[in-house]
């Protein structure tokens, strides 16, 4: 069980001598991510997802808030003695080609974490190799035929399965997916998912999953939570499947009206807004940090800055003043 | 009800560009057109026969994943296969312009942007860092030849404006000044300003955010309807593809497997790998739970079979003379499919209905 | 494509596997162009020249008083010098001084530069701030007014004092290359990786780090050797160093100072014979450089 209150983290941007702007990535987030559960990140680029999965996952510092894993606060541990526990939480990177050494077989990149972990544990060296096997059947890919190996050559698909294999090695709690799916072809993307799914729902390994596509997060867990992220705020919050057939924030139905419609297979949703751009990118930072881009904005949007509550009539978490449900998402066509 | 945002609203109804008068949309016939890149494994076809007939006025969207050879269609369009791949065979007709496979040199240089225009994959990273982006145009003015500069200037900022943006802010801006959506959209000014009627777009949203993509498609779909184009979309997302296209071709493994009506080929998709692709999308309609890997993966220049049919490893359908036969594309009711197991089910219904 | 199952079971073997692999590989990407043969051939010619060159000629190498500043002939193939020694031999004899010193330069030019850069690179702050000011310093160290100076008070004795000299005032742009490597290569996925399971710093700069910039610092060595024996010939040629050993730069010292080669023909040989020797072994090299990429890089490698 992880959690994290009022996580901030501000990038100093370097600018000349007399300083530079600052980008603040994440403005007080609180979060709660059960063992086994699914949980969500979504937003678009710039929203944070990313660095607050990297925090999560232990590769980026953060500047306040507080961080609990299984119990025990991070800030109670000098940076050192936190590593053990973010171990446990293990990030699968998007980009599966840098994510292998491109000098090491898949064997050499197994046997690493592996080694330290049979040390640890006073196993013998044979276990090693044994492990390495059972994992990569674990992943769905032969170890005969990749263990001698180098990333190069595999394919998007398998390397990515290889770095899920590698993330295992420790035993992890949570893995932490980030877009992982993006770089791989359309017709091996599922696949991939339903790994993730079927390390979850086996292993009880639970999953984060960052990513801009929230067909995917529904695919990942329906029944498992939703953030949606807008400039470093979490603007609503939810059960996933609920919050795709019945958004309440003006940013979320932006978010689900984009996603393009089948044509042939589906109808557009019956309430879709007309999404619009971010073009300038200097925002304001009074008041609501969507009003800008919000068609339903009134004069305390831009004044006030709403803060995230729970609903009465539907039962997500929201950060808007104006909160009110609407189908957005596309329907299937009648046949 | 759909509710717009203001500013779209605003952006919807500012004043055409008037799309020039003499040229009309014209129509692509590609025939038996066939692309190969030298390897140490010897030539190998990126692009095998491929016969392809784009309408005029329509936007056809090429669908496909890595290495089924879209892009390298797409370029053959303007005959801009880079080496170490060359044309090997084959013809590529376009309306006003004739065979552009035969096509070389100075003519070659001025049909592109005069005729055809050309989004590039990444529109990030076709602009000149060093460069404003007035001064590129001018540069694009200078080498087609157009005496009134000023105009030219004129026109693009006429297009930026109607895309949403500030025209004159954008043209004195360097590309780190522009955010991803605001570069695509000069990608496609650039293809635009000189007139060109034919306008292919390689993966126009790849890394852009939802929302901008929705925005670009629908730009892609004003601007191809307002100057009354013929466009060509390549793209590996069937969603945006069935966004924007009237037409879709399915491409896999150097073929064109599937063509015909977007709506028709999305809601009772023929081909195996078309179904197959299709219900390996996640989807926010229907049950999540039907949503199917297609096993296998595609294949590269160097797996790709030389006899038989492309796709069968990866085909449930697959039969004995997928084998040894690369199935014909046969046309069937505006839709041209080519599989042997699909050929089968046509000509045993055929027969039924005779019976 | 080489097909190479290994049994997980035994890493021992799969350790001499993967070395096997690798010099086969190496063959296959000499063998790709005929220049890296040939830059192999003359390198490893002026390897055995190095090594058992002296020993083929006698410690006092003959003198021909009746043959000074001989023309070419069967007998003297680059003629004689101003004692009538055979220039061939001199050449000979003279290359072990020079690559002598040209791979202790490097070795101590890699090592050091590597080292730093990496520890620099790697932990950042103020490590980093340190030891870039160090190099800073050691860039800034006029090197040849200094070696005028150094040469005056101590006389370089061996061709490993020599190196090492030399080497001591080269490290400091291999220090910052690899830095700068290093920074961009620690946010790889990789490298985060190794880091978030928990590896130790040891394994991930010496087996993660080092590899990924394995052809980097080969064609730095490369680049080192050449840089060492221009510096010492040049050194030697300026007459600033004693002249008791055999060295290319004494021959081409003697050959413009004492025998005029530069206004008279008859000692043209002599000055030609060891220019054309740092010519063809820097060549040689060069044409090696062009292969460190595909040697260190599996992908191209294997293809």
């Amino acid at each position: 069980m992880i959690t994290g209150t009022g996580i901030t983290k501000t990038f100093k941007q370097r600018g000349d001598v007399l300083g530079g702007r600052d980008v603040r990535a994440l403005r007080g987030i609180d979060f709660a991510i059960e063992k086994g559960g699914a949980v969500s990140f979504i937003g678009e680029s710039g929203c944070g997802k990313t660095t607050l999965g990297r925090i999560i996952a232990g590769l980026e510092s953060w500047d306040s808030g507080e961080i609990v894993i299984d119990g025990t606060p991070m800030s109670s541990l000098r940076p050192r003695r936190r590593q053990p526990y973010f171990r446990k939480i293990q990030l699968i990177h998007q980009d599966p080609y840098s994510a292998l050494n491109p000098t090491r077989t898949i064997y050499q990149t197994l046997q690493a974490p592996l080694a330290l972990r049979a040390r640890q544990a006073g196993r013998p060296k044979s276990w090693i190799g044994e492990r390495a096997e059972e994992l990569l059947s674990l992943v769905g890919i032969d170890p005969g035929y990749v263990l001698g190996r180098y990333p190069h050559q595999l394919s998007g698909g398998m390397r990515q399965r290889v770095v899920i294999a590698r993330a295992l090695t420790v035993d992890p709690e949570m893995l932490v997916a980030d877009e992982s799916v993006s770089m791989i072809d359309v017709s091996m993307r599922l696949s991939i998912l339903a790994l993730l799914k079927d390390l979850r729902e086996r292993l009880g390994v639970s999953v984060l999953f960052i990513t801009h596509d929230i067909a995917t997060a529904r695919y990942i867990g329906a029944e498992g939570e939703l953030y949606v992220l807008y400039r470093g705020q979490v603007v609503e919050r939810g059960l996933t499947e609920s919050i795709i057939t019945g958004p309440v924030h003006p940013y979320t139905q932006s978010l689900l009206s984009a996603i393009p419609v089948l044509h042939g297979l589906e109808q557009p949703g019956p309430e879709r807004v007309v999404p619009t751009e971010a073009l300038d990118e200097r925002h304001a930072d009074e008041g609501c940090l969507f009003a800008r881009r919000c068609p339903f904005r009134t004069e305390r949007c831009e004044k006030e800055r709403p803060a995230l509550v729970r609903g009465v009539e539907v039962a997500h978490e929201r950060a808007c003043f104006h909160p009110q449900r609407r189908s957005v998402i596309p329907v299937e066509a009648v046949a | 009800m759909t509710t717009n945002f203001p500013q779209a609203e605003s952006a919807a109804v500012s004043p055409l560009v008037a799309a020039p008068g003499h040229a009309t949309a014209p129509g692509v016939r590609v025939k038996d057109l066939t692309v190969v890149y030298r390897t140490p494994l010897g030539e190998l076809p990126a692009v095998g026969g491929v016969s392809l007939t784009i309408e005029p006025g329509t936007i056809t969207g090429i669908v496909g994943e890595s290495g089924s050879g879209k892009s390298t269609l797409a370029l053959s369009l303007l005959n801009a296969v880079q080496p170490p791949g060359r044309i090997k065979g084959g013809s590529v007709e376009i309306d006003g312009l004739g065979d552009v496979v035969k096509l070389g040199g100075d003519e070659l240089r001025q049909a592109r942007g005069r005729h055809l225009g050309y989004v590039f994959q990444a529109a990030q990273n076709s602009l000149n860092p060093l460069k404003t982006v007035g001064k590129q145009l001018l540069d694009l003015g200078r080498s087609h030849g157009v005496d009134d500069l000023r105009a030219l200037v004129r026109d693009a900022k006429d297009l930026l404006e109607r895309m949403g943006l500030d025209g004159a802010r954008v043209l004195d801006s360097h590309q780190h000044e522009l955010s991803g959506g605001m570069r695509q959209r000069v990608g496609i000014m650039l293809a635009l300003v000189l007139n060109a009627q034919l306008v292919i777009l390689d993966e126009p949203t790849t890394a852009l955010d939802m929302i901008t993509q929705a925005t670009i498609l629908r730009i892609v779909r004003e601007v191809h309807k307002e100057r009354g184009l013929t466009t060509l979309m390549v793209t590996h997302d069937i969603g945006v593809a069935a966004e924007v296209t009237d037409r879709l071709a399915v491409m896999y493994g150097g073929r064109v497997v599937e063509h015909g009506p977007t709506m028709e080929v999305l809601g009772a998709p023929s081909h195996p790998y078309t179904r197959g692709l299709i219900r390996a999308i996640p989807r926010l309609s229907g049950d999540i739970a039907e949503a199917q890997a297609l096993p296998g993966r595609p294949p590269t220049l160097g797996t790709l079979p030389t006899a038989g049919c492309v796709f069968r490893e990866r085909c449930p359908l697959r039969m004995d003379i997928c084998e040894t036969v690369d199935p014909r594309p046969l046309t069937h009711d505006r839709r041209t499919v080519a599989c042997h197991a699909v050929e089968r089910s046509h000509s045993t219904a055929e027969q039924e209905e005779y019976a | 494509m080489t097909v190479t199952t290994i049994l997980p079971g035994s890493p021992g073997n799969t350790g001499a596997t993967l070395r096997r692999n690798f010099w086969r590989g190496v063959g296959r990407v000499l063998r790709r162009k005929p220049s890296r043969i040939a830059g192999v051939g003359i390198v490893a010619l002026f390897g055995a020249m190095a090594l058992f060159g002296p020993m083929l000629y006698p410690a006092h190498l003959p003198r021909d008083n009746n043959a000074l500043y001989a023309a070419p002939s069967l007998a003297h193939p680059f003629g004689t010098d101003f004692e009538g020694t055979d220039v061939l031999a001199l050449v000979v004899t003279g290359s072990r001084y020079v690559i002598l010193t040209g791979l202790a330069t490097a070795v101590i030019t890699v090592a050091l530069g590597t080292a730093l850069g990496l520890l620099a690179g790697f932990h950042r702050g103020r490590w980093d701030t340190v030891l870039m000011r160090i190099t800073d310093m050691q860039l800034t160290i006029p090197g040849l007014p200094l070696l005028l100076v150094l040469s005056t008070i101590w006389k370089f004795q061996g061709p490993l004092e020599m190196g090492l000299v030399l080497g001591l005032l080269g490290w400091g742009g291999v220090a910052r290359a690899v830095r700068s490597q290093t920074l961009s290569l620690r946010e790889r996925g990789f490298i985060e990786a190794a880091r978030g399971l928990g590896l130790s710093t040891r394994h991930i700069v010496g087996r993660e780090l080092l590899p990924s910039m394995a052809p980097y610092i080969a064609m730095n060595v490369l680049i080192a050797v050449t840089g060492a024996i221009y510096a010492q010939v040049g050194l030697f040629f300026l007459g600033v160093l004693p002249f008791d050993s055999n060295n290319w730069g004494v021959m081409l010292n003697l050959a413009v100072f004492g025998g005029g080669a530069l206004t008279s023909t008859a000692a043209l040989p002599y000055l030609l014979a060891p220019l054309l020797a740092i010519l063809l072994l820097t060549l040689g090299i060069v044409l090696i450089v062009d292969a460190m990429d595909e040697i260190f890089n599996p992908r191209l490698r294997e293809e």
